[in-house]
């Protein structure tokens, strides 16, 4: 009968048994197998939990191959050791398993499903508390829209200023050259306007203020459902939508268009710049042209965008915050994707009305 | 008691910027002895535990663990010798992200190269010792507040430590579970041999389990000695302690 014999190390820790498991495999998986395998531990001074347990992963090694695991010279508490960290009823472990492509689909579909579902009834309570907390001012958090206000519209009107002077100005730059080679160096002006106006004015301005503004809605909204502050305001008989968004709403909605005209005048402006310094323009013929060409119309595009844009805006932000889940991890997960949603939605809508419009003549 | 002290502390002045929490503070923990480190709220009890396990640098003086003195080890070394050691923060400091099963394998898979299923049965045993291995696949947000603590404790006992640290294991427990959590760490002790240091102020918690105590007043050591000792003391501000809580 053949007789392998492995002397173990004096320290059977964590930080050695990979090495005990190979050679005891390697042994194992001969062709030849051992009639009997002897487990040696006299050397053996310090063994943990991770140094039991491959031990008893070599017996049962062993014993699904038919063969014979002796442990020998055991001191009483290796023994003892042993004996403790030996591993129960292991069917109640449910050890993390991978999702199948089936699985992964499933669960994906079943988050849209209730996506799409919680997206519906939050947008339907936003539009049914615009109106109602509109004429109930004690449903909306007192002195919130001024506040709000301050936030979404003031504190951007910099930045704001800055992205869309350079925009006019670049819009301008662009085209300047191939205007002067047909004479038309007026038409900068035509040009200039009626981009800020019917596009980039309002569309530059909702980006902007969906990463400020969205973000932070998420931010508050998703901090608030994971401390339990909505769960408070629920059981002080106050719902969280009219309390919290809707003076955000208002505030974005008013803010918005007051924002996009401001750039509309900035971003023409900018492209003034541009005009008066190299296709030798005066300001106020400049000014003339774009009054001549701006018409009601494009006025009320650029409005019509900015509330819509505000609403989206505002939703995504709500949409996100409310449905965080875990803790501070989930609060910055939310808040990014309600950035994203909310600049997603905002270029989408805005394609929309664009093309809407367009056909309108 | 051991002739080496596992945990040894020499006229340690620390705090935090400009402010100085303790003051000449020396004491040393054997191997396989339960210390219970107590006082009043702002004692500088979460002060010392710091100090003890190198998240904060003495002003003065020195804390040595196993011999080595914190101060002077560089990273890694520093490193080397955290693996020896398990700690309980006061919420647990669970990732919330990732699930109980993977909070546990954190310092398995950081710190060894031992094959993936010898680390599942290593996960699953130090689960079963704290009654958590039907919770593996939980997140720590859907679990209770005990179970989340006894849940970072085996993420703390994976690695078989020398020394645990817990800092006010029943804080924000019930009765019940505070004195469940502390028969757990009394088991864990014996089934480890690890030595303990517990920073707490529930007497009961002491009682249960205290196998000396340590007595911080303004940031200075007040008292060492066994709970019985203690309990019979006549001095005021250990007495008061005594007397409010009965």
């Amino acid at each position: 009968m053949q007789i392998e014999t492995i002397y173990l190390p004096a320290s059977l820790t964590v930080m050695h048994s990979r090495e005990l498991l190979s050679k005891a495999e390697s042994i194992i998986k001969l062709r030849e197998k051992p009639a009997q395998i002897n487990l040696d531990f006299s050397d053996v001074t310090v063994m943990d939990s991770a140094g039991a347990l491959s031990v008893h992963h070599i017996q049962h090694q062993c014993a699904a191959k038919n063969i014979d695991c002796r442990l020998h010279n055991l001191s009483t508490e290796i023994e003892h050791s042993l004996k403790l960290f030996k591993i129960g009823d292991a069917d109640s472990f449910e050890a993390p398993h991978k999702l199948g492509f089936f699985e992964r689909l499933g669960h994906l579909s079943y988050e849209v499903y209730i996506s799409i579902k919680d997206a519906i009834i939050l947008m339907a309570n936003i539009s049914y508390f615009t109106f109602t907390a509109f004429f109930k001012p004690k449903l909306r958090r007192r002195g919130e829209v001024i506040n709000q206000g301050v936030q979404i519209g003031v504190n951007a009107l910099p930045i704001i200023a800055l992205i869309a002077f350079l925009i006019g100005f670049i819009l301008a730059l662009q085209s300047a050259a191939q205007l002067r080679q047909f004479g038309a160096n007026i038409y900068v002006a035509d040009l200039v306007a009626i981009a800020m106006f019917s596009e980039m004015g309002p569309l530059i301005t909702a980006i902007m203020v969906a990463g400020r503004t969205s973000s932070a809605i998420a931010a508050e909204v998703a901090t608030m459902t994971v401390s339990e502050e909505i769960d408070a305001l629920k059981v002080m008989g106050i719902d969280a939508i009219p309390y919290v968004i809707i003076p955000k709403l208002y505030a974005i909605t008013i803010s918005l268009p007051i924002l996009a005209t401001f750039a509309n005048v900035v971003g023409i402006i900018g492209g003034m710049v541009i005009g008066v310094t190299y296709l030798d323009l005066e300001v106020l013929p400049f000014f003339n042209e774009v009054i001549s060409v701006i018409r009601y119309k494009e006025i009320f595009i650029y409005l019509l965008k900015s509330v819509v844009f505000a609403f989206l805006i505002t939703f995504t932000g709500a949409f996100h915050g409310f449905r965080v889940k875990g803790g501070a991890e989930g609060v910055g997960r939310s808040t990014t994707s309600a950035v994203v949603l909310a600049i997603f939605l905002v270029i989408v809508a805005d394609s929309i009305i664009g093309l809407l419009f367009y056909f309108e003549g | 008691m051991a002739e080496n002290p596992v945990i040894q502390v020499n006229q340690l002045s620390s705090g935090y910027e400009n402010e100085v929490i303790l003051e000449d503070v020396s004491l040393e923990i054997y191997a396989n002895e339960v210390v219970a480190i107590l006082g009043t709220s702002g004692c500088g009890k979460t002060t010392l535990l710091k100090n003890l396990i190198g998240l904060l640098p003495p002003f003065e003086g020195s804390v040595s663990l196993f011999g080595q003195n914190l101060t002077q080890l560089d990273e890694d070394e520093y490193y080397q010798l955290m693996r020896k050691t398990g700690v309980l923060f006061q919420h647990g400091a669970l990732l919330n992200s990732i699930s109980i099963y993977d909070n546990v394998a954190i310092p398995l898979e950081q710190h060894t190269k031992i094959p993936p299923f010898l680390a599942d049965q290593l996960i699953y045993l130090k689960l079963q010792m704290v009654g958590l291995q039907k919770y593996a696949n939980f997140l720590p947000s859907q679990i209770s507040g005990g179970m989340r603590k006894r849940a970072a404790l085996a993420r703390s006992i994976i690695l078989d430590p020398h020394i645990l640290f817990a800092d006010e294991p029943g804080a924000g427990l019930d009765p019940v579970t505070a004195n469940n959590l502390d028969n757990l760490l009394l088991s864990l002790k014996q089934k480890l041999s690890m030595s303990m240091v517990i920073v707490t102020h529930e007497v009961a918690s002491i009682k249960r389990i205290a196998d000396r105590i340590v007595y911080l007043d303004n940031g200075n050591v007040l008292f060492t000695g066994s709970l019985q000792q203690a309990m019979q003391s006549d001095i005021k501000q250990i007495h008061n302690f005594f007397e409010s809580a009965s």
